[in-house]
């Protein structure tokens, strides 16, 4: 009797996004608005607005009203999971962007309802021409309705407003955005005069919105539905780690081909019982193998409690993988990982990923109480195989200031930094290894919301 | 899940009746065109009239007066009327749209800039009357 041996799956590391992706994705975001700009003065919109009175403000209005709904159809694009836009520029900095242009495409919108009104009104009711325009035009009452649901979404996503809110409301709610979106189309293609009176215009504008509808549906929605019906990932083991630290290791089918990177995170869906329809973020925390992958959760009372019960064979459910903060642009030399309590996690995985020799990583874990040093012997099993200097600081963050890093890690200048921490730790350490002389592009971090 | 149904549910009805109402198929409301007097017929000639015209902004019609084959007065019936707007572009607009016919003695004269459909819809209608007196237009 032969026995093969299979030789063991290896795993493909994906290779790093290159930076001209990010500058072509602002070129044609740029451009997008020249096109409605172009469309608008094409229309006479510019010799308009110089004539003054009130067809400067109708003109003003128009030109208003295509740059929100551009802005509008960009946000939509920024949050679409589009696996190019996402490894060019990281979902931290996509999100901040998605609040500028939010914030500045309903100012926009504002801006193009009031103008437009008084431009119509020329000088009378301003009401009265409001109701008029609502109830008497094309799509006006439809458009209507989608500024009510956008103004909805702006003022929960106020931060005032989005502290009091359950995560599951506000996300809710903010689906109502693309219905909003959505109700404000019509009234553009049959009452616009950018629109009205060219074909090729409304092919454009018909292909923007088609582009964004369909970027949604193919990568929030169809990407994650085939990637889990491929890997049908499930929970084949929970270990604890430490007091309130639990880990989960998943097995699939296929794990080989899921494209995902240490350091990298998705979000999860156990489906163990009710309430498994709200997803969770967390990291990977070793470095993802062609057949196991692991995570691990510290209870913060918001439903991670529910991870220590798990029981393996549940089924799991995942999108992503997300996230920068990986070895993509790592080309050799000194590393050094900075974690804040759990954000160590993803820094273990890259630990074992990235390619640097003997004695050149360390990694400094700031904790609050010693119980929280967490992973010992997978540390030292780090430290005695691959030099890795692990140093532990415990206490408050008062008594590791941050200016302090020089000493700690006396060779940061020339090093890569990965950092991963709650926000304003991350942002502070950042600044202070920036003092110390390490290069801003090779500093690496994935922010996260601190208990 | 029971909450998040309800809420479904009632968006999906508050859909309903938005689109059901008119404008919301692409339908105009703007239609309360001021029938006024009929066209005071010329002193001579013939008088056409053209069919009524519907545009985004409201309806339009036009009524020519012909005389030994050449229009000599054209009147506007109905025209988008009833807003503020609406009676600030149809007084601008028309007169030009009048001046402009009787130059060319044609349907061929360019739209008033910010009258587009009104200018649309008065061609349209003007080209019907002048088929109807049997004007090459």
């Amino acid at each position: 009797m032969t026995t093969t041996t299979a030789p063991a799956p290896v795993r493909t590391v994906r290779r790093a996004a290159p930076r001209w992706w990010g500058d072509a994705g602002g070129v044609a975001a740029g451009l997008s608005l020249l096109v409605v700009t172009a469309l608008w003065v094409s229309n006479g919109g510019a010799r308009e607005l110089a004539a003054g009175g009130s067809g400067a403000l109708t003109a003003l209005g128009r030109l208003t009203g295509l740059w929100a709904s551009d802005l509008l159809l960009l946000q939509v694009l920024l949050m679409a999971r589009i696996p190019l836009v996402e490894r060019a520029f990281g979902q931290d900095r996509l999100a901040r962007w998605h609040r500028w242009t939010g914030f500045g495409s309903f100012g926009l919108m504002v801006t193009h309802i009031v103008t437009i009104t008084l431009g119509y009104a020329a000088g009378r009711n301003a009401f009265a021409q409001l109701w008029d325009l609502v109830r008497t035009y094309p799509g006006m009452l439809l458009a209507a309705a989608g500024t009510a649901l956008l103004l909805l979404v702006v003022v929960t996503s106020m931060r005032a407003a989005r502290r009091r809110l359950r995560h599951e409301s506000w996300h809710l709610l903010h689906l109502y955005a693309y219905l909003g979106v959505g109700l404000a189309l019509p009234h553009q293609i049959w009452t616009g005069s950018e629109f009205t009176g060219s074909v090729w215009a409304r092919a454009y504008w018909w292909t923007l919105y088609l582009a964004a509808a369909g970027a949604v549906l193919a990568y929030r929605i169809g990407l994650p539905l085939w990637r889990n019906r491929r890997h049908r990932l499930e929970v084949s083991r929970v270990v604890p780690e430490g007091p309130g630290l639990t880990s989960v290791y998943l097995t699939g089918r296929q794990l080989s081909a899921l494209p995902v990177r240490a350091g990298q995170y998705f979000q999860w869906r156990f489906l163990d019982g009710p309430g498994w329809t709200r997803s969770h973020p967390f990291s990977l925390s070793a470095t993802p193998q062609p057949d196991t992958l692991r995570i691990t959760v510290k209870n913060q009372g918001d439903g991670s409690a529910r991870i220590a019960a798990l029981r393996p064979g549940t089924r799991v459910l995942i999108e992503g993988p997300y996230g920068k903060l990986t070895g993509e642009h790592y080309d050799g030399g000194p590393v050094v990982l900075l974690a804040c309590g759990i954000g160590i996690t993803p820094l273990l995985s890259l630990l074992g990923e990235l390619p640097y020799r003997d004695g050149e990583a360390t990694l400094v874990h700031r904790v609050r109480t010693e119980a929280d040093l967490a992973f010992r012997a997978e540390l030292e099993w780090f430290a005695t195989r691959r030099g890795v200097r692990v140093v532990p600081l415990v206490g408050s963050r008062a008594d590791h200031p941050a200016a302090a890093l020089p000493q700690v890690v006396p060779g940061i200048a020339g090093a890569h930094v990965y950092l991963c921490g709650p926000r304003d730790w991350a942002a502070e350490v950042r600044v202070a290894a920036i003092a110390a002389g390490a290069r801003p592009r090779r500093i690496h971090t994935e922010l996260f919301e601190g208990p | 899940m029971r909450r998040i149904s309800l809420w479904l549910l009632s968006t999906v009805a508050v859909l309903v009746l938005l689109f059901s109402y008119r404008t919301s198929t692409g339908a105009s409301l703007t239609s309360e065109t001021v029938a006024a007097a009929p066209a005071t017929p010329a002193a001579s000639g013939e008088t056409y009239t053209g069919d009524t015209v519907q545009t985004q902004e409201g309806d339009v019609q036009v009524v020519i007066t012909v005389e030994n084959g050449k229009i000599t007065a054209v009147s506007v019936p109905v025209h988008p009327s009833g807003s503020a707007r609406h009676d600030e572009i149809s007084a601008r607009a028309l007169p030009q749209l009048v001046e402009a016919t009787l130059a060319a003695q044609s349907a061929g004269i360019d739209s008033v800039s910010g009258a587009t459909y009104t200018s649309g819809g008065y061609r349209e209608s003007l080209q019907s009357a002048l088929d109807q007196a049997g004007l090459a237009g």
